[in-house]
């Protein structure tokens, strides 16, 4: 899985998260906080994420991201 | 092996609280996203009220209870507190003072963010189960305040202002642990403990609070599952949603530990949404109820989460109650014990959820004041008077209660009285 299908994914679970987004095009760096996503939604969409991904690591392994494209990259070395 | 527990636990909520919807609509904070953090009012400390006031405010009903034999058996005085007020002193002195209690006695202060609580109750219960002094019991008391400023600029360590506010509360829980577990029995042994070094919140500077929520809660997260996951290897067939009949949580606010909750119950049970809410609703919400009303108490918030479900659950049967405590830094453990109908019957005689309802409703106006420091006094202040009548209404509501309230400072020395 490439960087772009992992960021796919993300978009997938930010959209359950906050149904507002369905119509917003997500670009890599978008960030979550700025779409309205408030720190306990962040982590559902690390944590939903994790699971579509099969990753098993310590969330705070995710952490430091600062954009949405990041965050796919982030994921993406822990394939 | 002897049984081991909390005889008997009092909390206190302070003498006044904010409506935190009113503070999140005051701020402009996007209402509706808010209401899913699950929080109600928070408790404010005035300038009046500092650890130990709230401290013995806690402890006094419980001791009130006991013989002057019994009273005298207290034997370790443990202060659990992020709030600390002098580097050398602890806060014991000031409540074993204050309590009357025995000279010989055991004084000292332990810090560990939110977990000092539970490090407190943990080393009480070793001191017990050891037969030190077989039939002395330990007074634990779990004692914070927020403070009232932020750490200002910085990169990565800011306040989420947004959040720490409504969330940040006051308060303090008294426990009385020893050989009669009349409230809450221990399982011996079973604990599993996680921690590791985490720059996530802190008080770094006096006065002040600083840390990143999103970190924060990334690593709450981690410690649930790493801290049950050892539980569970250290306990013969424990099952998360069959063993614990409630759930008490470390509870910064209710929407982390829903979050927390469905994260557990998706990893380890493998549970459906629907499935999730529904057992959300049965094991976790009887302990949110005292929480969603003083905000984070920090070292105590597990314990007020854990007095909530004993008085709101259901214990016509004896239940087994998971709790799990995180403090930032950090420090976490899962442990559990058995909560029987006596226990409950006892807890509700000291009336917890009236001590919440006779608190003064701040305004807005009357909370700005005391946000902007109107009277509080700051760390290292030599000598002062404190006034007393910052906010009249609260005040005159603790009159003819048995609360102690700080009158001045002099010579770094804190005086208290009795609020007549």
């Amino acid at each position: 899985m490439n960087v772009e299908e992992i960021f796919q994914v993300i978009v997938q679970h930010t959209r359950e998260i906050i149904p507002e987004l369905e119509e917003h095009a997500f670009r890599f760096n978008d960030q979550l906080k700025e779409l309205g996503a408030n720190s306990i939604d962040r982590a559902e969409i690390i944590a939903l994420t994790m699971d579509s991904l099969s990753i098993q690591v310590p969330m705070l392994d995710l952490s430091g991201a600062q954009n949405m494209g990041e965050l796919a990259t982030l994921f993406h070395e822990k394939l | 092996m002897i049984s081991v527990g909390i005889e008997a636990m009092n909390i206190f909520a302070g003498s006044a609280y904010l409506d935190v919807m009113q503070l999140a609509k005051h701020r402009n904070l996007d209402t509706a996203r808010f209401e899913n953090l699950l929080m109600k009012e928070k408790a404010v400390a005035l300038p009046h009220e500092d650890p130990v006031t709230y401290a013995v405010n806690a402890a006094r009903p419980l001791l009130d209870r006991l013989t002057p034999a019994e009273k005298d058996r207290v034997e370790l005085l443990i202060t659990c507190t992020e709030s600390g007020i002098d580097f050398g002193k602890s806060i014991s002195t000031y409540i074993h003072h204050y309590l009357e209690l025995n000279r010989n006695c055991r004084l000292f202060e332990i810090k560990q963010a939110c977990y000092a609580g539970t490090a407190g109750f943990q080393m009480a219960v070793n001191f017990i189960l050891a037969q030190t002094s077989p039939g002395a019991k330990a007074l634990v008391i779990a004692t914070d305040i927020s403070r009232f400023m932020v750490v200002e600029g910085g990169e990565a360590i800011s306040e989420d202002w947004s959040f720490a506010e409504p969330s940040g509360g006051a308060g303090a829980v008294a426990m009385l642990i020893s050989n009669q577990p009349h409230v809450f029995r221990v399982d011996v042994g079973a604990n599993g403990y996680y921690g590791f070094e985490v720059m996530d919140t802190c008080r770094p500077v006096p006065d002040s609070e600083a840390g990143d929520a999103d970190l924060s809660l990334m690593s709450y997260l981690d410690c649930c599952e790493r801290a049950y996951g050892e539980y569970q290897k250290r306990v013969a067939g424990v099952d998360y949603q069959q063993t614990f009949q409630y759930l008490s949580f470390h509870t910064p606010f209710g929407g982390m530990v829903k979050g927390a909750h469905r994260t557990m119950m998706r990893k380890i049970v493998k549970a459906a949404p629907q499935q999730i809410e529904a057992d959300f609703r049965q094991r976790v919400v009887p302990g949110l109820t005292y929480c969603q009303r003083v905000g984070n108490i920090m070292g105590g918030t597990v314990f007020m989460s854990l007095a909530s479900t004993i008085d709101n659950g259901n214990f016509d049967q004896p239940a087994r109650v998971g709790c799990f405590s995180y403090g930032s830094g950090c420090c976490s453990e899962f442990y559990s014990g058995i909560v029987s109908k006596e226990g409950q019957i006892r807890q509700r005689q000291l009336g917890l959820e009236n001590t919440l309802n006779e608190r003064y409703h701040l305004s807005m106006p009357e909370y700005e004041a005391l946000l902007q420091g109107s009277g509080a006094i700051r760390f290292g202040t030599r000598n002062t008077v404190l006034d007393t009548q910052v906010v009249p209404g609260a005040w005159a509501k603790s009159r003819g209660k048995q609360r102690l309230y700080l009158k001045e400072i002099r010579e770094f020395h804190r005086k208290y009285e009795w609020i007549a």
